[in-house]
């Protein structure tokens, strides 16, 4: 109960949006997938989660393992494992239908003209196998035919299974008000209960429905019978009407009744009950799950700056953040999602002092500061000015014996500097980078860097960063010491 | 070179500071009272300076701009070619940008050579510089030089 009213007493809009969508993306996933596998899947799938949510908690060390690498891989599985019916979904639904139309039951398939023909062609002991799919996709498991693509008719559906016609052994694919294929192959059952009198169009029949959601019509060439496949099942059909009937049930456009309504209604209430449920957990699980302490150092940005200004010093380049948040969160919690930022917009020259706020700081969401230390930061900021400076070469190293180096002159033999002020005005000369004098056997010019703390200074414009060196070489009138 | 230990660093070099004030360089040099009227309402101008191994009689020898560590001690030589008034020159020592010693030097009208040395260890290794200062503090000129191994 105390949780409860914790939770509710923190709760942010962002939690609220976030719990939001996510059920409707859950809810929409049950609209797209219900009534095929894959939503029988991702049941399992959750049910293993939550066993090992559960193992977890108690310790169970190989079950959670087991049930974690699973979990682990559930996204590649049911990728792989249910490529055609997720092919199948978003083939044949536009952006609108996935996102939120409530699937429409109707269907622009003539079922009349369908119906009627297979009776035809019974009459006439014609064979024929026709094919009405469901939702899922029959790429891999029908092999193809020809193609047809001619609007649904009659005359054309007999003339295709006339026993002269080259195709008419093989089945029809009905798609919308077109015959997409003609004298594709079904897979054949393998079961071997079938009755004597069924033939090779019942086994093919029987095999796709036995393996898909489709429906397939077959009319008996040696009885004249029509029956239906579906759902592994062979029904014998008597008249048009029930076939129309059955074929409308398959279209999702059955006779509903007031309780059928009504049903649909519970069920799409109860899909969104479920689905925000489902996605409570998950938010609480991932957000609530472990409350942990974690510190972290983060390094201080100092920002809006003048750029007249220069920072010369600060207290502190880090601060150590101490956060709070689920385990799972403070893990993957990356360097650019947390930052200090303080605002110098409004800093004078000299020391000024910073406390970090809240609004300092950036968080990812569901993540609570506890402590920042330390608390306040100083930052001496001083104007930026130039000053030209002499360059003074530093020799090192040991002269060649009874060598004397006389002279020495550069070129340039000053440059400029930008820097802080208060810098610049301690600084009186600019060193060349180390000169070894050990081979300086006579008189010559050497080209040398300058040692600049780029931190602290820059060249102004137009300055060499290397100076040339002449040097006189003389050699000693009498030994030295 | 006493008690040098107990002294700052700055006190501990100005110890080993050997000062001579040489005679007036007056061979040849005017000295009425007229010039000297004149002398007096000019400034100070330093004439010949230089960083050397020695100075011998008055004068420098083996002037140069590195110096071994080897020979302990570098001398700053300067010769004020015009000396108005009694006054003092200070010879300002720097390693790097740190004032290692300060010395202050009696100058003598009409014409006035000074020199000032320093005793040189391991650890002064280094670019050198000499401010030579007048009594306000001006600077007169800046010598620069290393001392090496």
């Amino acid at each position: 109960m105390t949780s409860l009213t914790h939770f509710f007493a923190n709760i942010r809009w962002q939690d609220v949006l976030d719990i939001v969508l996510n059920s409707y993306v859950v809810f929409r996933f049950y609209i797209l997938f219900r009534g095929t596998n894959v939503l029988r899947v991702l049941f399992g799938l959750a049910c293993i989660w939550f066993v090992q949510r559960l193992a977890v908690s108690l310790g169970l060390i190989v079950s959670s393992w087991i049930s974690q690498e699973i979990t682990a891989a559930a996204a590649l599985i049911v990728v792989v494992i249910f490529r055609n019916e997720i092919r199948g979904v978003l083939q044949t639904k536009n952006i609108r239908g996935i996102l939120w139309e409530l699937p429409k039951r109707s269907t622009t398939t003539p079922i009349e003209v369908i119906a009627d023909s297979a009776f035809k062609m019974a009459r006439k002991h014609i064979g024929a196998l026709i094919v009405v799919p469901g939702r899922e996709d029959l790429e891999e498991i029908v092999q193809h035919g020809l193609k047809w693509q001619g609007t649904i008719s009659s005359e054309m559906i007999v003339s295709i299974f006339w026993p002269d016609n080259p195709v008419h052994d093989g089945a029809a694919v009905v798609r919308g008000d077109r015959i997409r294929e003609v004298g594709c192959i079904l897979p054949l059952s393998v079961r071997k209960d079938l009755p004597s009198n069924y033939g090779t169009r019942h086994r093919a029949a029987l095999g796709l429905a036995e393996t898909s959601d489709a429906l397939v019509i077959v009319v008996s060439e040696e009885s004249g019978a029509v029956a239906i496949a579906k759902d592994s099942r062979i029904t014998r059909i008597q008249d048009p009407s029930t076939l129309e009937k059955h074929l409308k049930e398959h279209a999702g456009q059955r006779f509903r009744s007031r309780s059928d309504l009504m049903n649909e209604k519970i069920e799409l209430g109860l899909a969104v009950f479920l689905s925000a449920v489902f996605t409570l957990g998950i938010w609480f699980s991932i957000t609530r799950g472990l409350d942990t302490l974690a510190s972290f150092e983060v390094p201080v940005e100092y920002r809006n700056r003048d750029p007249a200004q220069q920072i010369v010093d600060t207290s502190a380049n880090t601060v150590k953040l101490q956060l709070s948040g689920s385990r799972s969160l403070l893990d993957a919690i990356n360097p650019n999602q947390v930052r200090v930022r303080v605002d110098l917009s409004k800093a004078t020259t000299g020391s000024n002092s910073y406390t970090i706020t809240r609004e300092d700081i950036t968080l990812p969401p569901g993540v609570i500061l506890k402590d920042v230390q330390p608390p306040a930061v100083d930052v001496d900021l001083d104007i930026t000015a130039q000053k030209e400076l002499p360059v003074q070469a530093d020799f090192v190293g040991k002269l060649p014996d009874n060598r004397i180096l006389a002279q020495v002159r550069l070129t340039p033999p000053s440059v400029t500097v930008i820097g802080a002020s208060g810098f610049l005005d301690k600084l009186s000369t600019i060193y060349t980078e180390k000169i070894s004098v050990a081979n300086f056997e006579s008189s010559g010019a050497i080209e040398v860097g300058l040692t600049i703390n780029p931190a602290k200074l820059t060249l102004a414009a137009g300055n060499r960063d290397t100076v040339t060196v002449y040097y006189t070489i003389q050699k000693r009138t009498s030994p030295s010491e | 070179m006493v008690s040098s230990t107990k002294k700052p660093a700055f006190m501990r070099t100005a110890v080993v500071l050997s000062v001579l004030l040489l005679p007036p360089v007056t061979a040849g040099q005017p000295s009425g009272s007229g010039q000297l009227t004149t002398a007096q309402s000019a400034e100070l101008v330093l004439g010949e300076s230089t960083v050397c191994e020695n100075v011998l009689n008055g004068n420098p020898e083996k002037t140069a701009v590195a110096f071994s560590v080897r020979l302990k001690r570098v001398y700053c030589y300067t010769d004020f070619s015009t000396v108005p008034e009694k006054s003092f020159a200070y010879h300002n020592w720097y390693l790097r940008d740190k004032l290692k010693a300060s010395v202050k030097l009696t100058v003598q009208p009409p014409r006035w050579s000074t020199y000032s040395s320093i005793q040189v260890r391991d650890a002064d290794k280094g670019p050198w510089r000499i401010e030579i200062t007048d009594e306000e503090g001006n600077v007169l000129k800046t010598l620069r030089f290393s001392v090496i191994d």
